[in-house]
């Protein structure tokens, strides 16, 4: 698309090194930059909190079926609502990694002062999920193909192919085998039972239920291969929904000519 | 004129302060009665008609003051009511534990009827179960201590509870394990935490690295520009690409490599464990050797007592008396048996036994073969401080209870008692 003269001008004076335009074009990366990493920790957390819950907060929850399955699928809706206006209005692959740093710094804030520090939870029971090679994966895929059916089908499902094998290295010593009053457990499970959450009893956790374990007895490369390929899908979905939201437009401004200022044509 | 002002200013000043010092301790007092866990907040129904905590001890007295790392023990019998409430979940889904203010206690063993409770397990109405919870002490402070149990989709129901105070530093807690494979863990609560920083921080900082790779050239403006313009090669730049595509190879390489050390370090391992324990259902050993028939019961509330009206048969070989009722954890002692009185602890907290010895109508023993109809009276606060009078605002106006019976051997026999509850309001 063509630039309008002002639009030329102004790409100019902003490309021109050390001009004041320069500056303030900079300036103003950094205020967006700033409120936008607010903004997305708190909306993010806030999704992955209500959403993923529990599988994501108890290191016992953490099993080889639903947190394998869902975490993906609902971590992929906001970064690839946000690839949308990020690729095609400003030709930025990094929703994905933007939204992952965003997500663990929010967790860890809420993990250390609200379930440890506040509620005495230890560490070793309440440590979130890595979601970041996934995510950046996405951001990649995008990058190199900026096509929204390639990145649907191989970005998409990266976040859900790169989620078991990015938390197996720090969830592996949690399943080592113990034995506990005579009973078969692992260490989240000890950890689980052993740290008192009054309000959240071991039949709450919906873990390794059904009948998925029947298949080999590979559950987690199942429930990942199936996590991929609705990811395939909630991609191109919520990239649509990014789309269709940041091209909403903007409604004319009728009251603005009461308090002296004049009609802005581009708004008719 | 100045000095005046200036102290009436100043008696004003010492009048508001005394207001919010005055405000300052009530407010204090009323967190202070915060501190428990709600128990007196579910409903009476919940309370009458579920469970029945009794002979519950703890290996520390109300009150008490332990240290980090001290072990408490709380055992006792559980009774599960047979006209369990309609409008909660039956049973058959439970977990044992306790209430306390989050892990302020760690559980180290729970077992009921002698089984190992960490999965939860499903019981039967009608019967009585033995229970043991052993807890650690971890966190300083002054705590309530219950034990609870959990059921399905009726929530906590927990048992009479006693302050504990625990003193010491929480840094000094300790609980160690060894796994089946020899790892020894030296503190669960900060077992392989280092690992879980260290690879969260190494894909934060390759997260970062990416972000201020992008962030370094202008943002906004330009590139919107730019994309409006069309000049994606100025947007994506060749380096860019040969960036993103090495970022791929060396975030799947990073992945491969940390599963197969991973599986070299730790070649054995278990799924989470999320079967269900089986507890037998134990044996009514009191079955059909007292039959006991509510004819009727009423709630006096001014003198915050209940009056029930029973038909009571004997079908032992023994002549009994009524030693105690017992409802929603409170117990109301007949001073007159000395057995029952046996059985009231020393360190059993005050709040939950009535002062008032429980009145009944005749006192003589009920013989064997015998049938008696007594009016047996229980009086006390209680029924206004554990908040039971608000049972004539559920939607199941009736009670539930335990009576405890006792033979001249000071042997125990306990049975049921329910039934609707009339509210009497006025003298």
């Amino acid at each position: 698309m063509k630039l309008t003269t002002n639009e030329a001008t102004l790409l100019s004076a902003v490309t021109t090194p050390n001009s004041d335009a320069a500056r303030i074009s900079r300036g103003l990366d950094m205020f967006v930059v700033a409120i936008l990493f607010f903004a997305i920790i708190a909306a993010f957390h806030i999704h992955i909190m209500l959403t993923v819950g529990d599988w994501d907060f108890w290191v016992d929850w953490k099993d080889r079926m639903y947190w394998v399955t869902a975490t993906p699928m609902l971590l992929i809706f906001i970064p690839a609502a946000l690839s949308y206006p990020f690729m095609m209005k400003f030709g930025l692959p990094i929703a994905g990694t933007l939204c992952a740093l965003c997500l663990v710094i929010g967790e860890w804030i809420s993990r250390i002062v609200g379930f440890h520090l506040w509620t005495y939870f230890p560490y070793s029971m309440i440590w979130p999920a890595i979601v970041l090679p996934g995510l950046m994966l996405m951001d990649l895929v995008l990058l190199l193909s900026r096509n929204l059916f390639i990145t649907s089908i191989f970005g998409g499902s990266a976040v859900a192919f790169a989620f078991a094998p990015a938390n197996w290295p720090i969830l592996a010593p949690y399943h080592e085998p113990v034995v506990h009053m005579g009973q078969l457990v692992n260490v989240a499970d000890m950890i689980g039972y052993s740290f008192t959450r009054t309000a959240t009893p071991e039949y709450l956790r919906f873990i390794e239920r059904g009948t998925l374990r029947t298949f080999g007895g590979e559950s987690t490369l199942i429930s990942t291969g199936f996590s991929g390929f609705v990811c395939m899908i909630l991609f191109f979905v919520w990239w649509k929904i990014g789309e269709w939201l940041t091209n909403l437009g903007t409604i004319p401004n009728v009251v603005k000519k009461h308090v002296g200022l004049g009609d802005d044509d581009d708004e008719k | 004129m100045t000095t005046m002002k200036s102290s009436k200013r100043n008696a004003l000043n010492v009048r508001a302060a005394l207001i919010k010092s005055v405000l300052l301790m009530v407010l204090m007092c009323v967190t202070g009665l915060a501190l428990a866990h709600g128990e007196r907040n579910q409903e009476p129904f919940l309370r009458m008609k579920t469970l029945h905590w009794y002979d519950v001890k703890w290996s520390v007295e109300n009150d008490a003051t332990i240290q980090v790392n001290d072990v408490v023990e709380m055992t006792g019998k559980v009774h599960f009511f047979s006209r369990w409430p309609e409008v909660i979940n039956k049973p058959s889904t439970i977990f044992l534990g306790n209430a306390t203010p989050g892990p302020v206690f760690l559980r180290v063993e729970t077992y009921l009827d002698g089984v190992p409770m960490i999965q939860s397990t499903g019981v039967e109405l009608g019967h009585v179960y033995d229970f043991k919870v052993i807890l650690k002490a971890r966190i300083p402070g002054r705590h309530h201590v219950h034990p609870m149990i959990n059921v399905e989709s009726a929530g906590g129901l927990v048992g009479p509870g006693i302050w504990i105070n625990v003193a010491g530093n929480a840094d000094d807690f300790v609980y160690s394990i060894t796994t089946r494979t020899g790892t020894e863990i030296e503190n669960l609560g900060s077992y392989a935490v280092p690992n879980v920083v260290k690879w969260h921080a190494i894909w934060a900082i390759v997260g970062v690295l990416w972000l201020l790779w992008w962030f370094r050239r202008p943002l906004i403006i330009q590139r919107y520009l730019l994309v409006k313009q069309g000049s994606w090669s100025q947007l994506i730049t060749n380096n860019d690409r040969k960036i993103a595509a090495s970022l791929i190879v060396g975030i799947i390489v990073t992945l491969i490599y940390a599963n197969n050390i991973t599986k070299e370090k730790y070649p054995r391992t278990v799924p989470l464990q999320g079967s269900k324990a089986h507890v037998d259902t134990p044996v009514n050993k009191y079955a059909g050797m007292v039959t006991v028939k509510n004819l009727s019961a009423e709630y006096y509330l001014p003198g915050r007592t209940v009056t029930v009206k029973a038909e009571i048969t004997n079908n032992t070989n023994s002549p009994i008396q009524v030693g105690e009722f017992t409802a929603a954890n409170i117990r109301f002692v007949n001073h007159s048996v000395p057995a029952a009185m046996k059985g009231v602890d020393v360190g059993y907290p005050g709040e939950l036994v009535a002062n008032d010895s429980l009145k009944i109508s005749d006192q003589t023993p009920i013989q064997p073969g015998e049938t008696k109809i007594l009016d047996i009276e229980a009086t006390d606060v209680a029924w206004e401080t554990e908040r039971l009078s608000s049972l004539l605002n559920d939607p199941d106006s009736s009670y539930g209870a335990l009576l405890f019976f006792y033979n001249a051997k000071g042997e125990r026999i306990i049975e049921e008692i329910y039934g609707q509850i009339i509210p009497t309001f006025i003298d």
